[in-house]
């Protein structure tokens, strides 16, 4: 099992065929790539947003920023829009440095965490309003209204006032109205973030159909990792004004290159790597084989990798341990083993097979390729 | 039981307070339609005391110099304020306690230390330049003085009531400065224009102190046409003219109120 997740993981960099046809699909519709250079952008004397952010994002694809608030994620973001300046650096989009070009003359558009919808217009001249603003004729602009409204599903929304909607619904109106000045790049600014878990989920589900479909550009920014996971092509993990690590989902998460990125992303079982013999790495846990043995400082176990076989087993990578903790979930099951004076979290999956209980003891099977070490 | 005393007790008050604001007004209408000359006793309806004032040239010059000075000084207050109220709002993140101060001043001054204040000025003025004359010029320079700052304070708080991020979705929107004049701040706070409008006009037809010592000779407005009318006796005529500013004035200030309230124009 084990076996197959790195095999895949190895061919992720690149791009995975759906990628790439996307990114076929994606040219003909004229996406623009994203190049950012240097940026730099500080508040006051004291607080450093962006730190000389390099990033480049390709065409077509769905990419976003991840990290926690301060960040920087979303300084980065409305420099993209336009409507921050960077101190230092450059932005180019789709070839053309737009740095230095004002929000309204960038076919940038934004939706925004507010939804900002227009208090004193109709839903319908919301959705029409950067079209108006860029000279759209009416008859044109009803018919692309009645287009996007079609696409994403609007029905009879379109006809109502603004302060009828529910949080859902003005979500997708602010989609819509974004969406129907066709930019090259949709910028997104934690646009679920209000909404209940279930209508979430589904909006998460509806925004991805509409970006593969229309094959724009859609930079993305969020501090849930589930979210990011979910939606995304490649990821950027932002702190403290840098970036951590570009990749897609599966390498942000299953090879986090710095202890940061490991911690945001959900891991726990980090430890110290106390010494090492070529790939014989010592830990608090005791002495494990790893396939390679690296040369960062912290041992990294993902809690789903472990397998727990019951009683006492003898073995190579094989840990003693007692369950101190059972939170059973129903699709699988939590555990915090206790390793001598060290915890260590364990998740597995739940196959209808015997789980173990508080107090029982336990051999922990670690397998050596799932085991990587990084710095801090 | 004691409950219901007090509840009757609060409620007879309250009728008693509507009853102590209204009364004279109640009793300046009803004398405006009294068919005798005597305002001691009320002999019977009739329109003679409008019908003369239709006829009576001061009057009818007066007024139309209220309704100048009104319309005039609350159109440009308007402007004025409106501008001073955006100032307002985009540098709230500034420390400008002080400024704020500066324009909440002339409305608790009294308007007595305002109107000699300023005709001492327009005299100075005058002196020195020959200019500002004093007249229906000079009145509607000092009610403008006194309009902004109630249009800056309307204004302001009808931004500050939007969400932030729309003044940016506009922008990202194409709206160019212009456009987001046109099509996104003034459509937003029209019925704080509209609302500021009308208290600017009440507040100019109101006003007697101030236009007094800003005034000339030509330049009677209905309060002061009235001052020097009264001093020769209330005569129901006067009557006639309170009944129509306190009508013109309620029909303001309902306008006012109502545009306030709505949030969508």
């Amino acid at each position: 099992m084990s076996e197959t997740i790195t095999a895949d993981v190895a061919d992720q960099p690149g791009a995975t065929p759906a990628t790439a046809e996307r990114q076929q699909e994606a040219a003909t519709r004229k996406a623009s790539s994203i190049e950012m250079q240097g940026l730099h952008k500080r508040f006051g004397r004291d607080t450093v947003a962006l730190d000389g952010v390099d990033l480049n994002i390709q065409a077509g694809e769905f990419f976003t920023l991840l990290g926690p608030s301060g960040c920087g994620k979303t300084t980065l973001l409305r420099i993209l829009a336009g409507l921050e300046e960077p101190d230092a650096g450059s932005l180019v989009v789709g070839g053309k440095n737009v740095t230095e070009v004002p929000p309204h003359r960038r076919s940038v558009n934004t939706v925004f965490q507010s939804y900002a919808l227009f208090p004193h217009l109709s839903v319908r001249e919301n959705l029409a309003f950067g079209l108006k603003m860029r000279g759209v004729r009416a008859a044109e602009r009803d018919a692309k209204v009645d287009e996007i409204a079609g696409f994403i599903k609007l029905g009879d929304l379109v006809e109502r006032r603004v302060d009828q909607l529910s949080g859902g619904q003005r979500q997708r109106i602010a989609l819509a109205r974004a969406l129907v000045c066709e930019p090259d790049v949709l910028l997104l600014d934690e646009p679920l973030s209000a909404l209940d878990a279930g209508l979430r989920s589904q909006l998460q589900v509806e925004l991805l159909r509409v970006q593969k479909r229309l094959g724009m550009t859609f930079v993305f920014v969020t501090h849930d990792q589930q979210e990011a996971m979910v939606m995304s092509d490649r990821i950027a993990v932002l702190n403290g004004g840098n970036i951590q690590q570009v990749g897609a989902p599966r390498e942000v998460y299953e090879r986090p290159v710095n202890a940061f990125v490991a911690r945001f992303m959900g891991h726990d079982n980090l430890y110290p790597v106390t010494a090492r013999r070529g790939d014989r790495l010592t830990t608090a846990l005791g002495e494990l084989t790893a396939e390679e043995g690296g040369a960062g400082e912290l041992l990294l176990i993902r809690p789903e990798t472990l397998d727990l076989l019951p009683g006492t087993v003898e073995g190579a990578n094989h840990l003693q341990a007692t369950v101190a903790e059972r939170l059973y979930r129903g699709s699988h099951a939590e555990f915090r083993l206790e390793i001598g004076e060290t915890t260590l979290q364990a998740t597995v999956n739940n196959r209808g097979r015997h789980l173990p209980d508080v107090g029982d003891r336990v051999t922990v099977v670690v397998a050596p390729e799932d085991l990587i070490t990084l710095s801090e | 039981m004691r409950k219901r005393t007090l509840q009757r007790g609060l409620t007879g008050f309250w009728w008693l307070t509507v009853a102590f604001l209204y009364l004279p007004l109640v009793v300046v209408v009803l004398f405006s339609f009294n068919a005798s000359n005597s305002a001691a006793n009320f002999t019977g309806l009739s329109l003679r005391w409008y019908q003369r004032l239709m006829g009576n040239e001061e009057i009818l010059s007066a007024f139309a110099n209220s309704m100048v000075l009104a319309i005039t000084s609350s159109v440009i207050a308007l402007a004025i304020g409106c501008l001073i109220g955006y100032g307002m709002y985009r540098h709230r993140h500034r420390k400008l306690g002080w400024l704020i101060v500066l324009i909440y001043l002339p409305i608790v001054l009294p308007d007595i230390v305002f109107g000699i204040s300023e005709m001492a000025f327009f005299v100075q003025i005058h002196d020195l330049t020959g200019l500002l004359q004093p007249g229906l010029g000079t009145m509607i320079i000092a009610h403008v003085t006194f309009q902004i700052p109630f249009v800056a304070l309307i204004v302001y708080s009808r931004f500050v009531g939007l969400d932030p991020t729309l003044f940016e979705a506009a922008k990202d929107l194409y709206a160019t400065p212009v456009k987001r004049v046109v099509h996104f701040m003034l459509p937003t706070i029209k019925p704080a224009l509209i609302s500021a409008f009308f208290l600017s006009f009440t507040l100019s037809v109101d006003d007697f102190v101030i236009s007094f010592f800003t005034s000339g000779p030509e330049s009677a407005t209905l309060p002061i046409y009235i001052w020097g009318a009264i001093k020769k006796g209330v005569s129901p005529e006067i009557n006639a003219i309170a009944a129509l500013m306190i009508g013109a004035v309620a029909v303001a200030a309902i306008l006012s109120l109502t545009f306030s309230r709505r949030r969508q124009a």
